[in-house]
């Protein structure tokens, strides 16, 4: 059954999708995102402002219904009792993985995908970034630089609208800001001791965060009410639901179909073109088709390169747009793991007021100015301070009316480093179609391959000395570095898959987020990346999604798709 | 001023430092509807009545409502049937059980019927106890991001952190905390508040 045509169809309404809707539903393209979820809809789903004595749980999590149901999603610290609708049923998404090499595949279907869930920093990359691959030859030169994308973070910052302090650091470009959140008192003293210590190499800053500080383009203020991963009613914090989606709305462009699982492309060997996606409701599971000339896959990164490997055809026998045989290979997630926590003595009069949805931030400084031995490349650390809480009387002996008074009162501040560092992309790293596997759909799914290697294990045994070092000359107590195991795919910052490059041979995507193989083919979500910094990536993949759809408009019109 | 009337206001951009006390009133009545059963599932009377002296008796009434007040039992309870798996269950209430024991060796009645100072003579035994169980781990690696090691099965730990959640996260113990649900501004060395007083509820 043929359904109306689209001048576009967009795959995913997440962070990218959400901004592909936009930008072609403003340029004047009449727009259809399918969206595998259902629809997301702020007032009955949101819980932010729900106290937890109205929680059956009280913030414990509902165990047993998430060890039953999401066992895998549950890992994520964001997933809650109130919130475990924005993840989804791991029962309902089989995926396998090697023996002794886990992969953990946090994902969110509904409309706003995970952009609802996201820990929304913002951080520009930088050419220490793009110029990493060529410098070390780890793998092919990103096809880009700074200076393409500058423009774009720029056109993407004033939208979403990002809190922060302007450095002038090289190595972390400064985004367009708002104003800054604050630090506490621990972080403050931490953030001085750096300065006088380390001097500028080891910047404390407060972290680059899509919350409004001040109302920006009708979106309300961040009222510091703390849980943003469960919603946020004032659409304070940037998501598709809260910014995006509404301006392709208003444009009476946007057609967004949820409930619509993509099944496969449609291609047409003669036209070397994607003719249609073929879909199968979500909950009628009829086979539906839609038809456009221009399709953007916005997925998330495995889905979009699952969607691709499920739409084999003859000649593109190992996935489509695969003639490089890149297509699934090259995945990475930044490592972490590592880093180290104290007690930073005094402030004992002081504790903080209201619930700061954000961290303090120190950018790289390893392999920045002089080489690092033991590895290549760098990470960077979020960190955080916050007094004790009650939780600290259950490991006392004392009780009664004395031991109550105290426990009320909060305890230490506790500063922690934690570093999230680079993963370098390795072929050896990817995804297959493991036709054994079916969702409930009855679509195949992926068989991950993925295990962390000699440089990522280096640089996490330096988060956790590096960041003892830090807390010992910040005048921390009872220092404890730690060195965790979080298996890749534990940061959900999952990158690659599809990369850009400027080989058709050695890469699936040209500098456009365009297939090498099929003009009327994109893919602007982490998909693309050809290497991960160690900066968070979701800014990035939105100016790559914005600069995208520039790129593919001017091509449309000038008849070139 | 209602939930939409609510949400309309700080749609509209309003300041969240500048908001009335009426839109934070409707927030708050947003999810206010309590329905707390005092049907217990798991434990029985005695069972209850041991837990709820022994909750007092670690957060009493002082000039702030204790234990009893913020229902800990019934949290317990619900714990101890929804969340608890079977073995922890069985720990906990063997643990509860023993608390009996205890008392009857050293006093020849039960918890319930001995005196504040006997109770408290239990609690510090178990409070020993559970120091040396504390020891015995010090040395192990410590938990996630560096967190203190557990101690291995020990009620007394699993009786504390129940009681102390089911108190820290009653609307009667959160209000202690002077924890604000909308607080409309971030302050990062604000004052300490006041030492606990009579606050009411």
């Amino acid at each position: 059954m043929a359904e109306a045509k689209y001048d576009v169809i967009v795959i995913g309404s997440g962070m990218t999708g959400g901004w592909a809707a936009k930008e072609f539903a403003e340029k004047g393209l009449r727009t259809l995102v399918l969206e595998a979820g259902r629809p997301t809809i702020p007032e009955k789903d949101y819980s932010e402002h729900v106290p937890p004595w109205e929680l059956s749980f009280r913030g414990m999590r509902d165990r047993k219904t998430l060890q039953h149901e999401r066992p895998i999603q549950s890992l994520c610290y964001a997933c809650e009792e109130s919130n475990a609708h924005f993840f989804i049923k791991d029962t309902e998404h089989p995926y396998t993985t090697d023996p002794g090499k886990p992969f953990r595949w946090i994902r969110g279907r509904q409309v706003g995908g995970r952009s609802i869930l996201w820990g929304r920093q913002c951080y520009r990359w930088s050419d220490l970034d793009f110029e990493a691959n060529l410098r070390d030859g780890t793998a092919p030169d990103w096809p880009i630089r700074y200076a393409d994308l500058a423009p774009w973070y720029d056109y993407v910052e004033d939208f979403i609208g990002i809190s922060g302090e302007a450095l002038g650091l090289a190595q972390l470009p400064d985004s367009k800001f708002l104003p800054p959140m604050a630090m506490n008192c621990a972080e403050l003293s931490v953030q001085k001791s750096m300065a006088k210590y380390f001097g500028p190499e080891r910047t404390l800053t407060i972290g680059r965060v899509a919350v409004l500080t001040q109302t920006h383009n009708g979106r309300a203020a961040c009222h510091y009410c703390g849980p943003c991963h469960r919603g946020c009613i004032t659409r304070s914090y940037f998501s598709s639901v809260n910014a995006t989606l509404p301006a392709a709305e208003k444009t009476g462009r946007l057609t967004l179909r949820p409930y619509s699982t993509v099944h496969s492309l449609m291609f047409d060997a003669k036209t070397r073109r994607i003719t249609g996606v073929r879909v199968i409701d979500s909950q009628t599971r009829a086979t539906l088709e839609f038809q456009a000339p221009l399709l953007f896959l916005c997925a998330s990164t495995l889905e979009s390169t699952r969607i691709l490997l499920n739409s084999s055809t003859t000649e593109f026998s190992a996935g489509l747009a695969n003639s490089s045989g890149e297509l699934g290979h090259n995945l990475m997630d930044h490592i972490k793991g590592g880093g180290a926590t104290a007690v930073i003595p005094g402030y004992e009069d002081k504790v903080e007021f209201g619930h700061r949805p954000n961290i303090v931030y120190m950018p790289r400084f390893r392999n920045v100015s002089q080489k690092h031995a033991g590895f290549i490349r760098g990470y960077g650390f979020q960190g955080e301070s916050e007094r004790e809480g009650w939780g600290r009387g259950a490991l006392q002996p004392a009780f009664g009316a004395d031991f109550k008074r105290a426990i009320i009162r909060p305890g230490p501040w506790q500063f922690t480093f934690a570093g999230y560092g680079e993963c370098l992309p390795n072929h050896n790293n990817f995804v297959e179609i493991d036709k054994s596997t079916v969702d409930a759909w009855g679509i195949p799914s992926l068989r991950i391959h993925c295990a962390f290697g000699e440089n990522e294990f280096a640089i996490r045994k330096d988060m956790s000395i590096a960041g003892a070092e830090m807390l010992s000359a910040a005048g921390g107590r009872n220092i404890r570095p730690f060195m965790d195991d979080d298996p890749p795919g534990f940061s959900v910052h999952e990158m690659g898959t599809a990369r850009m490059g400027r080989d058709p041979k050695t890469s699936v995507l040209n500098a456009w987020n365009q297939s090498h193989d099929i003009p009327n083919l994109f893919v602007t979500d982490g998909s693309a990346m050809a290497s991960s910094s160690c900066v968070n990536p979701s800014l990035t993949y939105m100016a790559l999604t914005a600069r995208a759809c520039d790129h593919a408009v001017s091509l449309l019109k000038r008849g070139e798709l | 001023m209602n939930r939409r009337e609510a949400l309309k206001f700080l749609a509209a951009g309003a300041a969240a430092s500048a908001l009335p006390p009426q839109v934070l009133a409707a927030f708050r009545e947003i999810h206010a509807n309590l329905s707390q059963t005092a049907t217990l599932r798991i434990l029985n009377a005695h069972q209850d009545a041991t837990l709820s002296a022994a909750a007092e008796l670690l957060l009493p009434a002082t000039e702030t409502p204790g234990a009893k007040a913020a229902r800990v039992n019934e949290f317990i309870d619900h714990i101890l049937a929804d969340w608890y798996s079977e073995e922890d269950r069985k720990m906990f209430l063997e643990g509860l059980a023993d608390v009996d024991v205890r008392t009857q060796k050293l006093f020849g009645k039960d918890f319930v019927a001995a005196g504040p100072d006997q109770q408290a003579e239990v609690f510090r035994a178990l409070g020993e106890e559970m120091a040396l169980a504390l020891d015995a781990v010090a040395s192990a690696a410590p938990g996630y991001r560096g967190s203190a090691p557990e101690p291995g099965e020990n009620f007394y730990a699993m009786f504390r952190e129940l009681t102390l959640t089911g108190y820290f996260t009653s609307k009667i113990g959160a209000k202690q905390l002077h924890e604000e649900t909308i607080p409309g501004r971030f302050d990062g060395c604000a004052p300490i508040a006041p030492s606990p007083q009579a606050t009411g509820s």
